[in-house]
């Protein structure tokens, strides 16, 4: 044990103070091996826990805390006693964790095909990354390591920012993907060009595959433009089918979670170049209200323009998309209008709103409460 | 370690003591002495750094008028030629408004000295030499860069490293070890005086090549001394570069962590 005068800091803060050492991670201090009392989890050749990837070769996903794990209760405490008495609260609960909040099977499937990728390909930093990103205080902090530890998830990489926003962050990070509970926030996250969707807690949450990620996306407004969008709501559907036929050969424009559907397809040429098509843990659904006869024409020929393929495109022609999903299961499916994303969650989708394009007018009686 | 027993005797006897903060008079103003047309000094790259030092005073005495637990600032010259603008640089203190409690005429020789007598808790400075210098007899130095004049000047931003691969500058030695965990249980006591918003000072802990793991011992050390982090970030390998912009911290402190 490192002799160390502890007097001085106990008598000041007036407790018994357990000095934990965080080692030198880089021993170049000469004695860094001497009267370690903990050894370095994290660096310590012996564990299989890889290094996280650098961001640029990574396909980054910034959750929140509120998506990621369920805190209503804590949530409420914040709402009703404020902000000090929230924080007490999370500090005497420390040790307990949080249940898993809709975001978390999509983050075990990513995991899930992040082992997969591993298998493949040992030395490629081309993975997901999960990043948590909160507006929470570092007093939340171990709660939500602990937290993090009891679900044996794969995160390393944290910002807490005590209340700033934590765009430059998710800037900073190359962030392909941010969730968040706080419609807000996403919104800042759009305008600023990451791809960014508001999750909420459905009622029930249908059991998902724990072997393939499933991800499902709208067409407008969210993969593309919302540019047809606008007409259909100007001017009804006739004149939607009618100018989509016309425009059948003019590609639609890009929407904000088109990056987001490229980065998967990458992923997914690197299973197919091992021969793993049929068996590839990655698979993206397009669920549009577009209908397969006419206007889905113009979505397909803009995706294969992009070099994106979708595995599977269904055109409801208008139909309700919640029996559909149902069938699919995703781990997440990304919609622009509330009335969907509803409709999903009904039926124990989990779904994100994305916040963007014209029929954001039309949603302003669902608006989220802002907050933590 | 004579001086280390002084300071740690010190402590024991007075819990809310001032936080005594030297800052050498080349931080402070201007490096090559410039000068506007009054012939006074102009504010250098410790300027706004102690215009956020007063801050945190302001509002210390607004919530208790009372309080002791305040920052005593000294500004103190290390060099000989400094030496004899003693006149120059108490008026251009005066004349920038900027509250100093005292003034330390020393050189190259003696304000090492000079520092341990006044019982100073950190010593800025943007002499690379001079931290080495202070860090070596036990004094919690911290060389200041460009960086901190860009800094806010309504609230002082503390930013904890967390891993031991941000060596202070200064290099680690035992004595500053503790001057620096005894200057972060000062500044967490300042903290606790304020509210979760609207806090003129602001602490971050930042990780840079550890995982979560390294991160929560360093939340855990902090506490323990009695700083609770307002933000925490855990880089595990990301560049710390941009993390610092976005930071804007007024200075960096890494002693508390370092195996030592």
């Amino acid at each position: 044990m490192v002799k160390m005068s502890l007097e001085p800091v106990q008598v000041m803060s007036g407790q018994v103070a357990e000095l934990k050492v965080a080692p030198s991670s880089n021993g170049d201090s000469a004695g860094s091996w001497e009267g370690k009392r903990e050894f370095d989890k994290d660096h310590l050749g012996l564990t299989a826990k890889p290094k996280p990837p650098k961001p640029e070769n990574a396909v980054t996903v910034a959750v929140s805390s509120r998506v990621l794990f369920r805190t209503e209760r804590e949530q409420k405490v914040f709402e009703q006693q404020g902000v000090e008495e929230y924080l007490r609260y999370q500090i005497e609960h420390e040790n307990e964790p949080f249940a898993p909040g809709p975001a978390f099977p999509f983050v075990k499937a990513l995991e899930t095909v992040n082992a997969r990728l591993r298998e493949l390909y040992p030395q490629s930093e081309e993975l997901f990354d999960i990043v948590l990103v909160t507006y929470n205080h570092a007093h939340v902090g171990i709660r939500l390591i602990n937290t993090i530890n009891h679900h044996n998830l794969f995160i390393e990489r944290f910002c807490m920012t005590g209340g700033s926003s934590p765009i430059g962050y998710l800037k900073a990070w190359q962030t392909n993907l941010y969730l968040s509970a706080d419609a807000n926030k996403v919104r800042e996250a759009l305008t600023e060009g990451i791809a960014a969707a508001t999750m909420f807690m459905p009622e029930k949450m249908t059991e998902v595959s724990e072997s393939q990620l499933r991800v499902a996306f709208d067409g407008d407004a969210v993969l593309f433009s919302d540019e047809s969008e606008r007409i259909f709501k100007a001017h009804g559907l006739d004149k939607f089918f009618e100018h989509e036929k016309e425009n059948e050969d003019r590609l639609l424009d890009h929407g904000p979670l088109k990056g987001f559907l490229e980065a998967l397809g990458k992923l997914q040429k690197k299973f197919y170049a091992k021969g793993q098509r049929l068996d590839c843990p990655i698979r993206t659904y397009l669920v549009t209200a577009r209908s397969a006869a006419s206007s889905g024409i113009r979505a397909l020929k803009t995706l294969r323009a992009w070099g994106l393929e979708i595995d599977e495109a269904l055109f409801l022609a208008g139909a309700p998309k919640g029996p559909m999903l149902e069938k699919i299961r995703p781990h997440i499916y990304f919609d622009d209008q509330m009335f969907h994303i509803e409709g999903a969650a009904e039926m124990g989708t989990i779904a994100a709103h994305v916040p963007y394009g014209i029929a954001q007018k039309h949603n302003s009686k669902h608006n989220t409460s802002a907050g933590k | 370690m004579v001086s280390t027993d002084q300071k740690t005797d010190v402590k024991e006897k007075e819990a809310d003591c001032p936080v005594v903060v030297a800052v050498t008079s080349h931080a402070v103003f201007e490096s090559g002495g410039a000068e506007d047309p009054d012939g006074l000094y102009v504010g250098g790259i410790a300027f706004p750094l102690l215009q956020a030092l007063q801050k945190v005073n302001e509002r210390l005495l607004k919530e208790n008028p009372a309080e002791s637990l305040l920052f005593d600032v000294i500004v103190i010259t290390t060099e000989s030629q400094q030496q004899q603008q003693s006149s120059r640089i108490t008026e251009s203190i005066r004349h920038h408004g900027l509250k100093v409690s005292r003034f330390c005429f020393s050189n190259e020789e003696d304000f090492i000295e000079n520092l341990l007598n006044n019982n100073v808790h950190l010593f800025l400075t943007t002499n690379r030499n001079e931290a080495l210098q202070g860090s070596q007899k036990g004094v919690l130095s911290v060389l200041l860069d460009e960086h901190t004049a860009s800094c806010p000047t309504e609230q002082l931003r503390v930013l904890f490293c967390g891993d031991a691969v941000v060596q202070s500058e200064a290099g680690p030695a035992l004595a500053s070890k503790q001057a620096a965990q005894s200057f972060s249980a000062q500044i967490g006591k300042m903290r606790g005086r304020f509210g979760l918003f609207d806090s003129p000072i602001s602490i971050a802990l930042v990780t840079s090549r550890g995982g979560r793991e390294s991160c929560g011992d360093a939340l855990r050390t902090l506490r323990s001394l009695g700083v609770n982090a307002d933000e925490a970030y855990c880089l595990a390998g990301v560049p710390r570069g941009p993390i610092k912009r976005l930071l804007r911290p007024h200075f960096l402190l890494s002693e508390c962590f370092s195996s030592n």
